[in-house]
């Protein structure tokens, strides 16, 4: 078996499944309440008459595509969480939960391939996921008509969603492992909600930049200040990254398989 | 010539309990090993110690005087497996289930799918969702994917659970043609030694997690119990005559007189010429032979 027979078949499992349709719907919510926030916040008078909507639309401050793309980014960052690792705990915790694991512990190919490909096909699902809700967040942003896009906004805006994604993605394999520890979805699932809500805790603590699950949103500016963190705050999420990349081969590699 | 298949002193422990004790066993090529135990004797945990799932604590086990380990994955080229019952990608159909193994497995004929999917009567269910389909016809998956790549060895765990009568019959006539016309290697587990005598070459009996006893078919005419079981319309008197000339009769379950001493079930004629002789003509006469359930029980409880 090839590194890229697996990947692709990886994948046709994951097209196949309800659950990426299922996350596509969820996370197309996401740019659709960004826009209508947006699209208040740049009408005062529709924000007068729409009341608690009105007084949440200014929290992203002006109606203006800086505002707009940070919103983006703070989605991805904390959706993506959530989003990106159900999608990595379904990937791996499907096969113990349909016990299909059997199966491709019996394959003629070294099990680091198996491995590799699952989280290569987690990565690009992601990846594509993350994508999507760019282009229709901008999409959407477009059709509002922002003010203030610039070739420098556009640069500066792309880079926080580029950045913000590969740091939420990082975060995606400890639940890789936690899901072949626990041989299904629930304990990844529940992890990644805890993080979720630990994040809110430490971050509003003021302490988010040393704990991995924040720094992505603090990242794409959701305290309301631009990126500030220092390196050591992006090395320790790539370090939970590697951990989890670690300890799921490791597990597929050493423990009991029953 | 060496072993296909063989257990070395294969021992598996977990805190304080002992799931596989030393195992040893040797399985030829094209024999059909019929691995014998009841729920949860060990069966299944010496199976994944086959298939490399999980590490023993004790002993190896070799497959073509290969021992199995990570680096010897290319070995399951030639193995095809079934472990517990089978499951597939339920979202995925039939032929999608199938070619997924047949791209992961290297095999290069796209025609390999349509084949075992005659061989397993899967065909009319080929774009059927696998979650979808009854648990016969979900064994026969699990079934078809074990075969798909042609294996030398199959490595199977309950195959027969689920299927219905006919289905149990086109298994077992499909096992017989692989190991007899192509020469396939079969270790098989069951809990049900009739269905698996049927087939075997060699039959293993493991309780508690030890290899009580090993035996080929051919032996166990030998070593079921027989008794001559009669009947006559003064039992009383027919029974009291055979204890008088040393028979040990009893009365069976079914109310019939029953005995197992040696020369009347080897001489069954002469028993009833004496009856006759004796004035209790028999209204009958039969050597029974012991359910093969029935041995099976008497070993593990000896």
């Amino acid at each position: 078996m090839t590194f890229f027979t697996a990947t692709h078949m990886e994948l046709l499992k994951i097209r196949k499944s309800k659950m990426i349709w299922i996350t596509l719907a969820v996370f197309t919510m996401a740019p659709l309440m960004a826009g209508f926030f947006i699209f208040v916040l740049k009408n005062p008078e529709l924000a007068e008459s729409s009341g608690l909507i009105g007084d949440k639309a200014q929290i992203f401050g002006v109606a203006d595509w800086p505002a707009y793309l940070s919103m983006l980014a703070q989605i991805i960052a904390v959706g993506g969480i959530l989003v990106f690792g159900f999608v990595t705990s379904w990937v791996f915790g499907r096969e113990y939960a349909d016990r299909t694991i059997k199966d491709l512990l019996t394959l003629p190919s070294h099990r680091m391939v198996i491995i590799l490909a699952k989280f290569l096909a987690v990565l690009f699902t992601n990846f594509l996921l993350s994508v999507y809700v760019i282009l229709l967040g901008v999409a959407i942003g477009l059709v509002i008509q922002l003010p203030r896009l610039s070739y420098e906004v556009a640069m500066e805006g792309g880079f926080i969603l580029l950045v913000t994604t590969i740091l939420t993605l990082a975060l995606s394999t400890l639940p890789a492992f936690l899901a072949c520890y626990g041989r299904g979805y629930l304990a990844p699932i529940g992890f990644i909600l805890f993080m979720v809500v630990l994040a809110q805790i430490i971050a509003a603590a003021g302490h988010g930049e040393y704990f991995p699950w924040a720094v992505p949103a603090i990242f794409s500016g959701i305290a309301g200040t631009g990126p500030a963190l220092e390196i050591g705050s992006f090395l320790l999420v790539f370090l939970i990254g590697i951990v989890g990349l670690g300890a799921t081969v490791s597990w597929w590699m050493y423990a009991d398989q029953h | 010539m060496k072993p296909l298949i063989q257990l070395s002193h294969l021992s598996k422990h977990y805190k304080g309990f002992s799931a596989v004790e030393d195992v040893s066993l040797e399985i030829e090529k094209g024999e059909i090993y019929g691995f014998i135990g009841l729920n949860g004797s060990g069966k299944t945990t010496t199976i994944k110690m086959l298939l490399g799932m999980i590490r023993p604590s004790n002993g190896a086990c070799y497959i073509q005087g290969q021992k199995i380990g990570l680096a010897n994955y290319s070995l399951w080229a030639k193995v095809g497996s079934l472990v517990e019952t089978p499951y597939a990608y339920s979202e995925l159909t039939v032929k999608e289930n199938l070619e997924i193994f047949r791209r992961l497995r290297r095999v290069s004929d796209p025609a390999a799918v349509q084949t075992v999917m005659d061989q397993l009567k899967l065909t009319k269910y080929a774009d059927k969702k696998a979650g979808k389909l009854s648990l016969g016809n979900t064994q026969r998956l699990g079934i078809a994917k074990a075969l798909l790549h042609k294996p030398e060895i199959l490595i199977l765990d309950e195959p027969s659970n689920g299927l219905d009568p006919t289905g149990i019959v086109e298994v077992r006539e499909l096992f017989r043609y692989l190991a007899y016309e192509l020469g396939v290697t079969i270790f098989m587990s069951s809990h049900l030694l009739g269905e698996v005598a049927k087939i075997a070459t060699k039959i293993g009996v493991i309780h508690h997690g030890q290899l009580l006893q090993e035996i080929r078919t051919e032996q166990f005419k030998d070593l079921l119990n027989k008794r001559l079981v009669v009947d006559a319309k003064e039992k009383e008197k027919a029974m009291a005559a055979l204890n008088h000339a040393g028979y040990q009769a009893i009365f069976n379950a079914t109310g019939r007189i029953e005995t197992i001493t040696e020369h009347a079930v080897r001489h069954p004629d002469e028993i009833s010429r004496y009856l006759v002789s004796e004035g209790f003509p028999p209204t009958h006469l039969a050597v029974e032979e012991e359910e093969l359930e029935s041995y099976f029980l008497r070993i593990i409880t000896q």
